[in-house]
């Protein structure tokens, strides 16, 4: 699976959405060649954190250009401070938060695409920005802020 | 425009996945969907309808092939392009989307990968 991967990202005419493996341990198999940019996405409790901590690590060390996370299914202030601290203090920019949203809850129970059931949900509204940043080439760049 | 969404089991990242390859491909971008799970469920999130998921073939790995060069360095090698590739194995998804399987673990090639 490495070298399809590989092979995919190493086009320059393909713009690639990679859904990878859950967890890390693919990471150790080469599967984030070539990636330009690695979202991980992280929910506020410490385990999720944890393991997202654990995932930039690895890709960092794999020497992947742009490391980020986006947090996910937030409910609170609270919920995305703890995000914003434990990714300030891993060196991982927060380039969205997505709401906890009961559109993205019906559509997963429904197995369809919330952009088809609930378009304008704020979770896909979040999305959408982050799609622009992305475009736009806005992101922190690497080393650079902390947090944004 | 390479981009690659990670995360624990559970968290979301399909969803932000396939939400953002579409949202990508209404921007008239050309969009290429990856689904690297071995479990793999981003179809449903792209909005392609379920019995027509459970039909899309993963890419096979016979594509694959290993070479070593003259340093002793193990390389993967492709017998095919990354747009053959696309053209042959890729489904089409809503918003202009074609869709890749490219981890799908099959019964009888488990361990293989």
């Amino acid at each position: 699976m490495r070298g399809i991967l590989e092979h995919l990202h190493s086009s320059d005419t393909l713009v690639t959405v990679t859904d990878m493996e859950a967890g890390l341990e693919h990471l150790k198999r080469g599967t984030l060649e070539h990636a330009e940019t690695l979202l991980i996405v992280v929910e506020p409790y410490f385990k999720s954190l944890e393991a997202a901590g654990r995932i930039a690590e690895l890709a960092r060390g794999l020497g992947v250009p742009g490391l980020y996370a986006v947090a996910n299914k937030v409910r609170s202030e609270r919920d995305e401070a703890a995000i914003r601290d434990y990714c300030a203090g891993h060196d991982l920019p927060v380039v969205a938060v997505v709401p906890f949203d009961d559109d993205v809850a019906e559509a997963e129970r429904l197995g369809q695409a919330v952009l088809d059931t609930a378009p304008a949900a704020l979770a896909v509204d979040r999305v959408r920005a982050l799609a622009g940043r992305l475009l736009a080439n806005d992101l922190p760049q690497p080393m650079g802020r902390v947090a944004d | 425009m390479k981009v690659a969404v990670a995360g624990k089991g559970g968290s979301g990242k399909t969803t932000i996945a396939g939400t953002l390859a579409r949202i990508l491909a209404q921007g008239e971008h050309s969009v290429l969907a990856i689904d690297a799970d071995p479990n793999p469920n981003l179809a449903v999130n792209l909005g392609i309808d379920a019995e027509t998921a459970a039909r899309i073939e993963s890419v096979p790995l016979s594509f694959t092939h290993h070479a070593k060069d003259a340093d002793g360095n193990y390389s993967v090698g492709m017998d095919i392009s990354p747009e053959e590739i696309v053209s042959r194995y890729g489904t089409p998804a809503p918003d202009g989307v074609t869709l890749l399987l490219v981890g799908r673990v099959e019964a009888h090639q488990a361990g293989a990968g």
